[in-house]
């Protein structure tokens, strides 16, 4: 279906996308100046224009150096996974993921997560509060991460997208869980 | 006390004092001879009170685990070299300090440590054991008997090791050697007569070699060949109880001819060079039922092989990583279990003890 969406369509979508993502309407990218904040939107909007909207994501993953890597359901094969990387407006995929047991479609299918689903502004946010959480307020980034799984909080959630936002201090390691609307489902700091 | 040491004090503290024109205290020359010069430049460096959670130290180096004791959450990394200013400390994370048993810096008694490093040479002496270098305040590994501990080692026996540990304020020396079954008292004074030696070490056995034939081989074209050659090695017929293949090396898990709760494994490399490369005990409960080259389809391995990856279609590039043969199951008949790999994961394809298909999966 993706595959034979029209020019017009895909660049509608795109311009759609790239809305989601700009605060204020103006960029994407986040304020915050102590993190090197990967620029999703030159990244997300290149990938759909290669492989084309619905963009289900298996899991994101971002490093303390602003490399992403973006596991995503093809939609031509649902039963496959690739790995798309951004290093800094540089792209690299479709690369295989090799899986140790192979998830069934259905399995996959309900993993994934609509990328139209997150709301990609509420990082700069969701990050000042893990540092307010942890009281770890120079904390810098170490990773952070988007994949459908079990939240390990006091009140446990399950089989939900949970973003895991991890930094660290010279002192402190620290992780902070969120939801997809950005409500903190479990603190751990070290 | 001697004119040498009267004169090294001297020197530690001027160098002390050295240091400390710089803005940063020195280390004393022979930490072993002015531990207290060496502690006092701790504390100055340091500037505020702190716990000590170990501290290690000999001729050569001196190193400090402490914890802040106004923040118990901060803990700090200290190192001194003799001679040197002190480095700045650096922080070590909270999560890496899994054993808080500590000592007020205050109550950190450096001769303490010093005598006890002494008391551990004699006894490496006197026993044939190394000179032990340092000596340690701290926590054993499950967090208990926090003291001053040196562990010997020796070169004549890889497998010796001797733990000597005293108090803090280095008294109540106990010692305990390690064996085979775990770690067995043994007495200090006996230790400073020297009547506890380091035991000899074992003679160990070379493992049993076979040189190999020259021909180069791939082992996912056909094993009949070595398991000939390896049961003419034996002397009797091969009973098996696990056989492994990849493409450069056949794995042959054997009973023992005349003890079956014995399993010897043979190694076989590209070249046909064959090592005995482990024996040991049958694991009770597990199947320890022997199969001989009849009861699997040896002759038919190389097709069976062969045939895998077109077994799963959605595998189309798969390869054959390596071939297992065991018995099934609870002690079942020998099956056939070859693993396929191809860039996105892994398959599996079972046949049975005539060749025939059980299953074919992706894993």
């Amino acid at each position: 279906m993706a595959r034979i969406m029209t020019t017009a369509a895909r660049a509608t979508f795109v311009f759609a996308l790239a809305c989601v993502l700009a605060p204020e309407g103006a960029s994407a990218q986040p304020a915050a100046a102590d993190y090197a904040w990967p620029n999703l939107t030159d990244f997300l909007g290149r990938l759909i224009a290669k492989v084309g909207p619905p963009i289900k994501v298996y899991k994101l993953s971002i490093d303390r150096d602003g490399k992403v890597d973006l596991w995503i359901q093809d939609q031509a094969h649902p039963d496959l996974v690739d790995s798309w990387e951004y290093d800094h407006g540089r792209i690299e995929g479709p690369i295989p993921v090799k899986f140790d047991h192979y998830p069934s479609v259905a399995a996959l299918d309900h993993h994934v997560i609509e990328l139209t689903t997150i709301d990609f502004p509420r990082l700069p946010a969701m990050l000042a509060t893990a540092r307010t959480k942890l009281g770890l307020a120079d904390a810098r980034v170490v990773s952070i991460e988007l994949e459908r799984g079990d939240s390990s909080g006091f009140i446990s959630v399950t089989d939900t997208p949970i973003w895991t936002i991890a930094v660290d201090t010279p002192r402190h390691d620290g992780r902070v869980e969120f939801d997809l609307q950005g409500r903190v489902l479990d603190v751990d700091k070290d | 006390m001697s004119t040498r040491i009267d004169l090294r004090r001297v020197l530690a503290l001027a160098a002390l004092w050295i240091g400390e024109a710089n803005g940063a205290p020195v280390a004393p020359a022979h930490p072993l001879e002015a531990p207290a010069a060496l502690k006092a430049a701790f504390a100055e460096h340091i500037g505020h009170p702190v716990n000590v959670l170990s501290f290690g130290f000999g001729e050569h180096y001196a190193q400090m685990l402490a914890q802040n004791a106004a923040a118990p959450d901060e803990f700090d990394e200290y190192e001194a070299v003799p001679g040197r200013a002190l480095e700045p400390g650096r922080p070590k994370k909270a999560g890496e300090v899994d054993c808080r048993k500590k000592v007020p810096f205050a109550a950190l008694d450096l001769d303490a440590g010093a005598r006890a490093l002494a008391q551990a040479r004699t006894i490496a002496a006197a026993n044939g054991y190394k000179v032990p270098e340092n000596i340690t305040l701290g926590a054993d590994v499950f967090c208990a008997d926090f003291g001053w501990r040196a562990i010997l080692t020796s070169d004549s026996n890889d497998d010796a090791m001797l733990q000597v540990v005293w108090t803090p304020d280095g008294k109540s020396p106990k010692a305990q050697e390690l064996h085979e079954d775990g770690w067995r008292k043994v007495d200090v004074a006996t230790l400073l007569a020297g009547s506890a030696k380091v035991a000899p070490a074992a003679p160990k056995q070379e493992a049993k070699t076979v040189a190999g034939d020259g021909r180069r081989r791939d082992f996912l074209d056909g094993i009949d060949a070595d398991l000939a050659r390896l049961q003419a090695e034996i002397g009797a017929p091969l009973g098996f109880k696990h056989i492994s293949v990849d493409r450069t090396q056949l794995s042959v898990d054997v009973f023992q001819r005349g003890n079956r709760k014995r399993v010897s494994t043979w190694l076989v490399d590209t070249d046909g060079a064959m090592k005995l490369w482990r024996e040991d005990d049958t694991i009770p409960f597990d199947c320890n039922k022997p199969f001989a080259t009849a009861d699997f389809p040896l002759s038919r391995l190389p097709d069976l092989i062969g045939e895998a990856p077109t077994q799963i279609p959605s595998m189309p590039q798969a390869q054959v990583k390596d071939v297992a043969i065991y018995r099934s199951g609870l002690c079942g008949r020998p099956h056939v279990y070859i693993k396929l790999e191809d860039e996105r994961g892994y398959g599996n394809v079972e046949y049975d003890d005539r060749g025939r298909l059980v299953s074919a999966e992706i894993q």
